[in-house]
Order: structure tokens, then C-alpha cells, then sequence
């Protein structure tokens, strides 16, 4: 390591004053050196083993065919436990002490809201932080000019579904069930942008991260008389309340924001679930478009068990996409403000996996398209193209 | 009105099973204390190792017998009972051993830190993908008078009715159970008259692991997906053993019942007339226990430590 | 806990100041990262303030907290609403907030009056979780659970804003943080805690007043921990609810009893021994191990936090700062040693 970092130090002493030429940190004749930084410890461990598992076996996949521009990726992933503070330890060690070229996928809103003003220090880029809040793309912020988000908003998402909702029932009541944090902070956005553009009043509910008892919501949506119901949880909440609402003979509509798509909510709902709509944004793992089937592919090929297959597997498999088109794209005199500058020629780009991705200089939000699904028979069907 | 009063009376029995179970852990909680002065912290983890080995039972004796039928229940539930046993036999020996005679801090201390041993040690040799729990009586549910109620609700109030009412008898009636009030009172009193203190120590603790072992088995089918985070639920269940004065079971009895009640009813119909308790609905059986407190500070039933100079 | 640890000597604290002064350019000339490991000591630094104030409190006053992390929040909280949103400057804050969050220990205090032991212990756990959620509830001042963007530390005109500067900062203030702690626990003030310690029949026998000397150490651990929470804010640049939960309250007190409960030098060595390991010992101790064994990095950390303090526990009861203590009479009697094991 120690070898590298002289090589890269003696290298840009002779580059000073080429300005754009100087090669960064992270990048040497062989590989390139990512830093990603997730929750391996907390709340949402389970998705700190299957996401950078879904990122790396793409990685591999790049590799073994030579790499980008002939380097191979290497990826650190460091653990911040959903602890924002320890997100900020975790960003400095892989920037200052691990010397990494670039962060990816760093998980969670306040995590990666936490490390804002190093990314802005160092000029470090950060490419798909694993979250589905619009605040990551907002681009008042600090840092905002290094961070490229690949995700549609929760708020999006919900608005999206409200839409929805009123086009096919204008007298629908709605109740909206949210989780007590950033996550539901964001969603309410949408829904409140949702209330305004239709004129009419959301039922809200909220609930603790990590709840398992739902009783008191359901029954209040009950005695609200909403017919149609949007769950802003992951897994457990979604089943939790579906099922909830079979035992009190309470049969609304019911949708899901992005995170409910995962398949253990059908497997665990049961019959309970048939017929719930999640607006997702990007192609379901399990259909039959090009990007999902070379993931199967992939997955069978590694080896990958069933269980571990699924909606964050994926995530990270198609994120990885974006990272290496962009490294791609800034060819083989690689720095940091030319992986920048690539990532913001993305035009319309189809990489097969998600939906078109577009960024700009003052634009760096991706993706601003959902899909809806619903579960038909335990299996999720698509019952709309991407919608704005 | 019905339509209040419904919703009511659902929110009330779901919350009596949930206060059953917290009942459950703080029963833990109190008997531990009772016997020793100390807070075990660990209840809720030891709470939650028995939900992870009740599960593991379970998939070692479908595999065995090929099928989920009554038998596979009943084998793993008596699995997890022998095995919590044993595991209040290990606690004992790494807690009480070593730390004999130090003072009640620092053993509190050592729980917390067996606490976090006992979370980190699960999640490791577990793994971090979550495990979906099996209920034996399925999503069974009936209706009486309008309030759906659902068998595991019943089974859990029901077993928890039992074990309090054997842990009531066993204190107030056997001689065992007798001694173990006497050591609580006073250690050195107690092994003046005879009573083996050590053994004592051993066997509240594993009282106290049968208990955590049996509420994490009612517990987990309740909930959609079982992780190490069911450990937090044990921090829940301390109001409960506070509200009812630790040292008491039948404080911890009343305290849980009445925090589950609290909790679904404030998160249900309290919230759908004043919504701004749903905000601090978490909070809630704090504020009320430390107002409890400063009103009674040894608890509803609590029983005054004479201090000794 | 009847120990004290009378055998302090003040010639100690200029040798720390130089010492404490020259570390960054020792650290910077030794190491191309050094920014990541001077991070690491301010982060240490920060706690210092905050478990000086907690020993007072618990160590020599003998009342439990387990929730002081909240007490870290407020202080956090304070300042940054303080200073970015009614636009104080930062040095007023620095002066304000402390005594605004001593005032929130004075309200803490309350039920201390009334509650004994462990009772208080989970009292003030309430109050830990009380705060977290009522920060959340107020979210338009405080951003909620997403968490709040803070402005640097601008003193006198001067916008500190890297890990060197914060470094200077933070640690004049764990200075003063040592030199007061030590006055305090050496006057009246100091020996009237211990004796409510000790003893309260006695210590009413011998006419102290239990709720005054009970709230002023509240408001004393409450205002250290808010000072803290100023640096921590100011240097962090972002605070979220996330961070201040009950792990970190336990934290603080594992930092207080593990250097030695009762000992201000010892409630630093705490501290410092506690953010090292985490940061730096039990990742080099991992990156070793991972050429042998698979490991799932966050738990394994976990795991052998949870081991050491149970190994401290069960063989140092009395921390860092007995073991130090044991070492320093050892070589001073030495060779007149004797001969059974030294304990």
C-alpha cells in the first residue's frame, strides 16, 4: 500500500500545474480503490451482507474481463452501524487513511447526509448513496456537486402512488402509514405535493422504526374509512399491518413505497398480500427484461443461494452499473473531476437494469421515474411503464 | 359508539398479551433482583436467544420428522426449556462467580456487558439475515362480539397466567421459595440461618433464563421477522418492573399489563382523537412511570429498603 | 465504591500541556494520515469534557446516569439552533449553553431527591429516551431524525474548520475541563459529594444539605456534558438523534468505570482507552484476524467491547487509573516488594 501511495504522490509532483490531468488518489497502473460504507452492525445489517454482495459480484464480473480501462475494482466497505457519527469516522478513514479514489453506496440518509462537508473537503465523489431520499440530489446542499443519486425519491415514489390511487378512484380515501423518521420525513413530502396538485386530505399515520405491533393504526384507518392504504415501511411493516387488517375483516387497497417490494413480503403476507401495488424504481429482479435476466444469470453462475437474491441484492448488482459506466466514461487518465465530468454527460443513458438515467451539471438526481408492481398469486407483476 | 368501543376492546386485549410478555421479561427482571439486589440488563437478550434457539429447534426437528405437526412444537419447546436451564447455569457461573462480593454497581455493569456479548455473539453466529418466525396456532383468530381476537393473543395471556400464578406459589408457599425471599431481605441474615446463598443465586438465575427463554417463544411469532433487535424490547419491559416495584411479581404482573395497555391504546384510539400522542407515544410509559415514581418511589407495590447505616 | 485516589501531584499539568501541545506535529510528521487519527482524538477529546462532568456525578457523588448522552444532545442541539438559526455567535454559545444544559441537570435532578440507586439509573435512562423523542418532535428546529447541518466554530472572527484547529480547541477546553474537575472534587463541594456517597444518614448527620449538593452535581455534569456537546456540534458539522442513544450512554459510563471510577485522570484514560480501542485497536485487531477467519466486521466489534469491559470488570474493578496507581507504589517501594502476588 505503502508502495502505491508514493508511486501516486511521486506521480502528481511531476503532473502539478496540469490541472485536470492530476491523477487522484485511489487510482493506480492496476486497480481502482473504492470506499463504501454500510450498516453491518444495526438496525439494517441484513442489508449491509446483501447489497455489497450484489455491488461486488458485478465488480468481479468486470474484472475478470480486464477491468475498466484495464484496472481492476477494489472495494473496501467499512460499517457505520446506521450511526451518522460513526459514518463521518468511516468517511475519513477510507479518505484520508485507505486513500480511496471514490465513495459508492454509502447507506442511509443521515449517514450519508453526515459526511457532506468531507466529501466537499476532499473532493471526493460519492456515486449512489443507497438511499431513497430526494435530499441526496438536492443540490442547495453542501457537497452537492459530488454526490450522484440513482434513486427516485420516497417522495416521488409516494406521489407517484397517490396519483395513482385518485386516477383510478377519484373518491378514494387515503390513509398513508409512515415510518417515524427520515424515511417517512421525505415521504410526506410527496405526499403533501400529492394532497396540493389533487386537492385532497391524507389520512396519516406514523410509526416507530423497528414497530411490531400495528393495531392501533390499522384500527384508526379503519375508523377513518380509507380505502386505500400506502405503507411507507420495509418488510416487517407491510405484512405486519396487511395481516392485521385480514383479522379485523378491513379490506382496503394496499400499496407500498420502493423497500416493500421485497419478495419476503409477499412470502410472509400470504394471501393477505395479493394485490398489493409498490411503486419501484428499477426493473424487479425476478421479470423479464435484459438487464434482471443477465442478473440471474450472474447470480447462477456465482452461485448465489435463493435467499440471499432479491430487491437489495439487486441494488447493488445495478448501482454498480452506474459506477463503472462512469469510470468507464472517464477513461484511462482517471481523476476525480473526470469521473464528475463523465457522470454528468449521462444522457439518457439504458444501462438494462434501471431506468433511464440522466445527469447534468445542475441536475445529479438520475432517476425521476417509478414503476408500479403488484403481487399477483405470491409473484410480482408489472402493471405500468415508468411513470414521472 | 360500538365502533369506538370495538376498536377499544381489541386495542385492550392485544395490549394485554403485549403486557404479558413484557410482564414476562420484568417477571426476570424482579426475580433476579429479588433474590440479589441486582438488574439483570441481559433480560432482554437472554429473551432473545431463546427465540433464536427455539427457532433452531424447530428447523433441526422438521428436518428430523419431515413435517410441522404438534410433535416438532412440543420437542422444541422442551428443547428450549432444557436449554435455558443450562444457560442460566452459565450465567450464573460467569456473573455470580467471579464478581462474589463486589459491589451491586459493578454486577450491573457486568450484565450490561454480558448484554452486549450475548447480541454481538447471536448476530455472529446467527448471521444478519433475519429469520421468519413460525407460529404453532398459524393466524388463527375468532370472534367474540364483534372483537377479533387471535389464539396466539389467548395462548400467550393464558401461559403467562400460569406461570405467574406457579411462581406466586412457589414464593409464598414452598420452602424454597421462602429462603429466596429471605436472601433478597437480607444475604448474611439468610446464611446465618442455614440458607445456601450461592445455590439460591444459581437458582433465580435459572428461573430467570427459563422465563426470558419462555417469553422470547411466545414473543416471536408475534412478529414478522426475528433479528437481534428483539433485544431492545427488554429495555420496554423495565418501566414495567419499575411501575410495579422491583421485588414484586405481582407488580411486575400489573406493571406489564397495564404498559401494554397503554401502549396499544395510546398508539390506537388515544391517538386517533389527540393525534400529537402518537408523537411521543414511545415515550409515553417513561413519563408515566418516573411521575409513578416520584409519587411512590419504590414502585406501586413496592416494598421500602430499610437503609442500614 | 469506597476507593479514592488521593495521590495526585500537580506538577503534572504544565508537562501535560506541552505534551498535549506538541502531539499534532508529532503525529503529523510520524504519518500521511495523520488527519484521520487526529479525528479520532478529537472525537476523544470531546468525550474527555463530558465523562469528567459523569465521574462527579456518578463516581464521586455516587448517583447514577444512564442517560447522559442526552445531556450531549441537548448541549448539541443548543448551540447549533443558538448560533445558525437565531444567529448568536459562537462564542456566546460557548458560555450559554453549558449553563443552559446545567439547568436541564438541575430538572433531571429532581427525581433524585426522591429516587434511590438503580431506581435513579433507569429514571435517567427514561430521561435519555424522553429527550431523543422530543427532539424529534420538534423537528422544525431541529431537523427531526434526518438530522441537522451545523455551522463551524467561529472564534473571534476565526472559522475553524479543520481537524488541526478543532484539535487546539477541543483539548484547551479538556484542559480546563481536568483543572476545574480536580478543584471541584478537592474542596468542600468535592468532599460534600463523597460523603452523600458514602453515606447519606451520615452526611445529613454532619449537616449537608443532601438536595443542594445533589442538584449542584447535576448541574455540574449537566454543564461539562454540555460544553461537550458545543464542540461536538461545531466540529462535527452534522447531528442527528441517531447517535445520542442508550449504546452511548453506556458508553460514557463503561469510559468512567473502566478508567476508574472516582478519579478525574482516570475518567480521561477512560475515555481515551475506550475511542482508541473502537477506532484504531479493534480494527487493526480485525484486519489480523480476517487472514484466518471470515468475519462480519460490526458485530465482531461489538463482541470484544462486550469482553473487555466484562474482563475489566471481573479483574481491574478498579480501572486504569488503580492499575496505574498499583504500578507507581510498586516502583516506588521497590525493591522492598512483597513477596505475595501484589494487589
Amino acid at each position: 500500500m505503502k508502495k502505491h501511495l508514493f508511486r501516486t504522490l511521486y506521480a502528481s509532483i511531476l503532473l502539478i500545474g496540469c490541472g485536470n490531468q492530476t491523477p487522484s488518489p485511489g487510482v493506480t497502473d492496476e486497480e481502482i480503490l473504492i470506499g463504501n460504507i454500510q450498516d453491518l452492525s444495526g438496525p439494517i445489517k441484513e442489508l449491509g451482507l446483501l447489497i455489497p454482495a450484489g455491488s461486488q459480484m458485478y465488480f468481479d464480473y468486470i474484472n475478470e474481463q480486464g477491468g475498466v480501462n484495464g484496472r481492476k475494482i477494489r472495494m473496501i466497505t467499512e460499517d457505520h452501524g446506521y450511526n451518522p457519527q460513526k459514518s463521518v469516522t468511516a468517511a475519513k478513514k477510507l479518505i484520508e487513511k485507505d486513500q480511496v479514489f471514490c465513495l459508492y453506496n454509502v447507506i442511509g440518509t443521515s449517514p450519508a447526509e453526515a459526511i457532506r462537508p468531507i466529501l466537499e473537503e476532499n473532493g471526493v465523489p460519492l456515486i449512489a448513496p443507497a438511499t431513497n431520499s430526494s435530499t441526496m440530489s438536492d443540490m442547495s446542499r453542501k457537497g452537492a456537486k459530488y454526490i450522484f443519486h440513482t434513486d427516485a425519491g420516497y417522495d416521488l415514489q409516494t406521489k407517484v402512488l397517490i396519483n395513482y390511487i385518485l386516477s383510478k378512484n377519484p373518491d378514494a380515501k387515503i390513509g398513508f402509514a409512515y415510518q417515524d423518521d427520515d424515511y417517512g420525513e421525505n415521504a410526506l413530502l410527496g405526499a403533501a405535493e400529492a394532497e396540493r396538485m389533487n386537492g385532497v386530505t391524507v389520512q396519516k399515520e406514523s410509526f416507530q422504526r423497528g414497530a411490531t405491533d400495528f393495531v392501533g393504526q390499522t384500527s384508526n384507518f379503519m375508523k377513518g374509512g380509507c380505502t386505500d392504504v400506502i405503507i411507507g415501511g420495509i418488510v416487517r411493516e407491510p405484512v405486519t399491518i396487511m395481516k392485521t387488517a385480514q383479522a379485523m375483516n378491513y379490506k382496503p387497497n394496499f400499496y407500498g413505497l420502493g423497500p416493500t417490494t421485497d419478495k419476503r413480503v409477499g412470502l410472509l403476507a400470504g394471501d393477505a398480500g395479493e394485490g398489493f401495488i409498490t411503486a419501484y424504481w428499477a426493473f424487479h429482479p425476478e421479470s423479464n427484461n435484459s438487464g434482471p435476466i443477465f442478473y440471474r444469470e450472474l447470480c447462477d453462475k456465482n452461485n448465489v443461494p435463493d435467499k440471499m437474491r432479491g430487491l437489495y441484492h439487486y441494488y447493488g448488482f445495478a448501482t454498480a452499473f452506474v459506477l463503472v459506466e462512469g469510470l468507464k466514461r472517464a477513461g484511462k487518465n482517471l481523476n476525480r473531476q473526470r469521473l464528475i465530468d463523465a457522470l454528468e454527460n449521462f444522457k439518457n443513458w439504458d444501462s438494462g437494469v434501471l431506468p433511464p438515467i440522466t445527469y447534468s451539471r445542475n441536475d445529479h438526481a438520475g432517476v425521476e421515474s417509478v414503476m408500479l408492481l403488484q403481487l399477483q398469486g405470491g409473484k410480482q407483476v408489472e402493471i405500468t411503464d415508468w411513470i414521472d | 359508539m360500538t365502533d369506538i368501543l370495538t376498536g377499544l376492546m381489541q386495542e385492550t386485549i392485544s395490549g394485554v398479551a403485549l403486557g404479558c410478555i413484557y410482564a414476562l421479561i420484568a417477571l426476570g427482571f424482579t426475580l433476579i433482583y429479588k433474590a440479589t439486589e441486582v438488574v439483570n440488563f441481559s433480560q432482554g437478550e437472554i429473551m432473545m436467544v431463546g427465540a433464536y434457539m427455539h427457532f433452531f429447534f424447530l428447523n433441526q426437528f422438521v428436518a428430523l420428522t419431515g413435517g410441522l405437526n404438534a410433535w416438532v412444537f412440543l420437542l422444541a419447546f422442551i428443547g428450549s426449556v432444557i436449554f435455558a436451564v443450562l444457560f442460566g447455569i452459565i450465567l450464573d457461573f460467569i456473573i455470580n462467580r467471579p464478581l462474589k462480593g463486589e459491589p451491586v454497581f459493578s454486577i450491573i455493569m457486568a450484565t450490561i456487558s454480558l448484554a452486549i456479548i450475548l447480541r454481538s455473539l447471536t448476530a455472529m453466529l446467527a448471521g444478519p439475515l433475519s429469520l421468519i418466525p413460525i407460529s404453532p396456532f398459524g393466524d388463527h383468530t375468532f370472534i367474540l362480539g364483534g372483537v377479533v381476537i387471535s389464539i396466539l393473543d389467548i395462548s400467550i395471556i393464558f401461559s403467562a397466567i400460569i406461570m405467574m400464578s406457579v411462581f406466586y406459589y412457589f414464593f409464598n408457599y414452598t420452602k424454597w421459595g421462602i429462603s429466596m425471599k429471605a436472601t433478597s431481605a437480607d444475604s448474611e441474615a439468610a446464611q446465618l440461618l442455614g440458607i445456601p446463598v450461592n445455590k439460591v443465586y444459581r437458582y433465580v438465575w435459572i428461573f430467570a433464563s427459563v422465563v426470558g427463554v419462555l417469553s422470547g417463544i411466545m414473543l416471536a411469532p408475534r412478529m414478522a421477522l426475528i433479528d437481534t433487535s428483539m433485544a431492545f424490547l427488554g429495555l420496554k419491559a423495565f418501566p414495567a418492573a419499575i411501575l410495579g416495584g422491583f421485588g414484586s411479581i405481582k407488580g411486575a404482573i400489573v406493571g406489564g399489563i397495564i404498559l401494554g395497555i397503554i401502549e396499544t391504546v395510546s398508539l390506537g384510539t388515544l391517538s386517533f382523537y389527540f393525534p400529537w400522542i402518537k408523537e411521543i407515544n414511545d415515550i409515553i410509559v417513561w413519563i408515566v412511570l418516573i411521575g409513578v415514581l416520584m409519587i411512590r418511589p419504590d414502585g406501586l407495590f413496592g416494598m421500602a429498603k430499610v437503609k442500614r447505616v | 465504591m469506597k476507593t479514592r485516589f488521593e495521590d495526585e501531584k500537580l506538577k503534572w499539568i504544565p508537562l501535560l500541556i506541552l505534551l498535549v501541545f506538541f502531539f499534532p506535529f508529532v503525529l503529523k510528521s510520524a504519518t500521511f494520515s495523520y488527519k484521520y487519527y487526529l479525528y479520532v482524538i478529537n472525537l476523544a477529546g470531546i468525550y474527555m469534557i463530558l465523562t469528567v462532568g459523569l465521574d462527579i456525578l456518578s463516581g464521586y457523588t455516587g448517583l447514577m446516569s444512564l442517560g447522559h448522552a442526552a445531556f450531549l444532545a441537548l448541549g448539541a442541539y443548543f448551540s447549533a439552533i443558538m448560533v445558525d438559526q437565531l444567529g448568536l455567535p459562537f462564542e456566546l454559545s460557548l458560555i450559554l449553553t453549558p449553563m443552559l444544559v446545567g439547568c436541564f441537570g438541575f430538572i433531571i435532578g429532581f427525581p433524585a431527591l426522591r429516587v434511590q440507586g438503580i431506581y435513579l439509573g433507569l429514571t435517567t435512562m427514561g430521561f435519555g429516551f424522553i429527550v431523543k423523542r422530543l427532539i424529534i418532535v420538534f423537528n422544525e428546529w431541529t431537523g427531526g431524525s434526518a438530522g441537522l447541518s451545523v455551522s463551524n466554530a467561529k472564534l473571534f472572527g476565526w472559522t475553524i474548520n479543520s481537524d488541526w484547529e478543532n484539535y487546539f480547541i477541543i483539548y484547551f477546553f479538556v484542559i480546563i475541563a481536568i483543572i476545574i474537575g480536580r478543584k471541584i472534587v478537592r474542596s468542600k463541594l468535592g468532599r460534600a459529594f463523597m460523603s452523600i456517597r458514602d453515606s447519606e444518614q451520615a452526611a445529613i448527620a454532619s449537616g449537608i444539605n443532601l438536595a443542594k449538593y445533589k442538584m449542584i452535581s447535576f448541574f455540574i455534569s449537566g454543564s461539562f456534558a454540555g460544553l461537550a456537546g458545543v464542540l461536538f456540534a461545531h466540529t462535527s458539522n452534522f447531528i442527528s438523534t441517531d447517535h445520542f442513544d442508550i449504546l452511548l450512554s453506556i458508553y460514557f459510563i463503561v469510559m468512567v468505570m473502566i478508567g476508574g471510577i472516582g478519579s478525574i485522570y482516570g475518567a480521561v484514560l477512560g475515555t481515551l482507552f475506550i475511542v482508541l480501542m473502537e477506532n484504531l485497536f479493534i480494527p487493526l485487531f480485525e484486519d489480523g484476524l480476517s487472514k484466518f477467519i471470515h468475519l462480519e466486521t460490526g458485530d465482531f466489534q461489538a463482541f470484544i467491547f462486550g469482553l473487555i469491559m466484562l474482563i475489566f470488570i471481573i479483574f481491574q474493578p478498579l480501572g486504569l487509573y488503580g492499575m496505574w496507581l498499583k504500578m507507581r507504589i510498586y516502583w516506588k517501594i521497590f525493591p522492598f516488594n512483597p513477596r505475595k502476588r501484589f494487589t
